[in-house]
């Protein structure tokens, strides 16, 4: 079962609706806590992956970076996926996945997949959603979802 | 008895030293502080946060008296406009008693002052602080410092590390500013300086009960500085704690931008090749808390 989860959203709902960014450990702390309760609460239907949609968020800095994604993976919810990411929030997100030894997929706008972190967790994550039949090779190659 | 503190003519981080100099000696024996910028031609967002740091930190000391320090505002009517429409005397004023007729302009959306001098004290302080600087920034670090559009992502991430800073380490309230100007002294390009600022415990209290044994001897304002820059070292045991500063200087790299922080004793600096400063000075006028400096140049056509 693959959960989608809308971070801007619940960061709308975690601080003042007019901000679009994931600054601040604090900030972080909220959202990745509501996070954990919606995997938490659908849990019960096992979830495998959690699709973390960025869409709509602006700036990410690392220590909201470190205090949602690398927080979240240390406690091994669901595999991480991770969409809607602009160029800025894949910077922020790979370096504080790096720096503890994590890795979670990326969800490129054509459907493909790439890892993001360091390369042995990225080796690893790519043996686990293989073995456990999450993705398959594309024709072309690339790493997709299996369907379903 | 009341003791004068002298606020340089050009007032940034070249004189900062000598300002600081000049506080630490007048501040010596607890008495009431008068701040003297009747003279002031001109100050950097280095200089005006510097300034508001000081009177922070006046107000904070043990005087035996309630009073504010004072300060004597510029006479000079562009300058003292000025710092009105950066927002300096909005800040001034629950700091110090301001003596000098203060003009009733607003403080400015003008197009060069992307973030006028603002209070940081709370999570929520950087969360306005970032939002306010992406709207206003995109169109001057592309258009003007030809940096690519999505830079401005990471000038606001850099931002929020600095102002975080002060958040989580400064025990206390600081100041952000952000400013575009033509930087002739060195460089002769354009640039955008962030200056943020606090008089909070600084580095080497907020690093000493996890860092000063491994350091022994060496420990100092020098050493936390290096420590909280080069290595990345956090007060919190957590390992990922520690990466806000490491962010800015990957940022940096990549501009060719510069940083320095001066707390206590000491300042360092990630120097780029275009600037003069060194990358570590010790030995410094004492000044309380902590102060960084960002600046990001114009990019040269084939940096672009």
């Amino acid at each position: 079962m693959i959960q989608h989860i809308d971070v801007h959203a619940l960061l709308q709902e975690s601080v003042s609706a007019m901000y679009a960014d994931l600054v601040t450990r604090p900030t972080g702390r909220v959202v990745r806590e509501r996070i954990e309760r919606a995997i938490a609460a659908d849990g019960r239907g096992g979830v495998t992956i959690a699709r973390m949609d960025f869409t709509g968020v602006g700036c990410i800095d690392y220590s909201c970076a470190d205090e949602i994604v690398a927080q979240l993976l240390r406690g091994r919810p669901a595999v991480l996926l991770l969409s809607g990411l602009a160029d800025g929030h894949r910077e922020a997100i790979d370096s504080v996945l790096t720096r503890h030894g994590l890795a979670a997929l990326l969800e490129r706008g054509d459907g493909t997949l790439e890892t993001l972190g360091a390369p042995e967790a990225a080796a690893a994550l790519v043996r686990e959603v293989l073995a456990r039949h999450l993705a398959a090779p594309t024709s072309g190659g690339a790493l997709a979802l299996t369907p379903g | 008895m009341t003791r004068l503190v002298e606020v340089p003519a050009q007032f940034d981080d070249r004189s900062f030293d000598q300002f600081a100099a000049a506080f630490a000696e007048a501040g010596r024996n607890g008495e009431r502080l008068l701040f003297d910028a009747h003279a002031a031609e001109w100050a950097s967002p280095f200089g005006l946060v510097g300034l508001l740091a000081a009177g922070q930190a006046a107000g904070h000391r043990d005087t035996g008296h309630a009073a504010k320090p004072l300060l004597t505002a510029p006479t000079h009517p562009d300058v003292l406009g000025y710092w009105t429409r950066a927002g300096f005397f909005r800040e001034a004023a629950e700091l110090f008693e301001i003596h000098g007729k203060i003009p009733k302009v607003r403080v400015t959306d003008e197009s060069e002052l992307l973030l006028p001098v603002t209070p940081v004290h709370a999570a929520e302080d950087v969360h306005a602080v970032v939002s306010r600087i992406q709207q206003r920034a995109s169109a001057i670090l592309a258009s003007e410092l030809g940096l690519d559009p999505k830079a401005t992502m990471g000038f606001a991430m850099a931002l929020s590390e600095a102002c975080q800073n002060i958040v989580e380490h400064a025990g206390t309230g600081g100041w952000a500013a952000v400013q575009a100007y033509n930087w002739r002294r060195t460089l002769g390009r354009r640039v955008v300086v962030i200056a943020v600022g606090d008089a909070g415990v600084g580095f080497r209290h907020s690093l000493e009960p996890t860092q000063s044994r491994r350091l022994g001897d060496r420990w100092g304002d020098a050493a936390a500085l290096e420590a909280a820059l080069i290595q990345g070292v956090s007060r919190f045991r957590d390992p990922g704690r520690g990466q806000g500063l490491a962010g800015i200087r990957r940022y940096l790299a990549r501009w060719n931008g510069k940083i320095a922080i001066r707390s206590g004793t000491a300042r360092i600096a990630i120097v780029p090749p275009w600037d003069e400063d060194v990358p570590l000075k010790d030995g410094l006028p004492l000044f309380p808390g902590a102060q960084v400096l960002i600046i990001i140049p114009e990019q040269e056509s084939a940096e672009r």
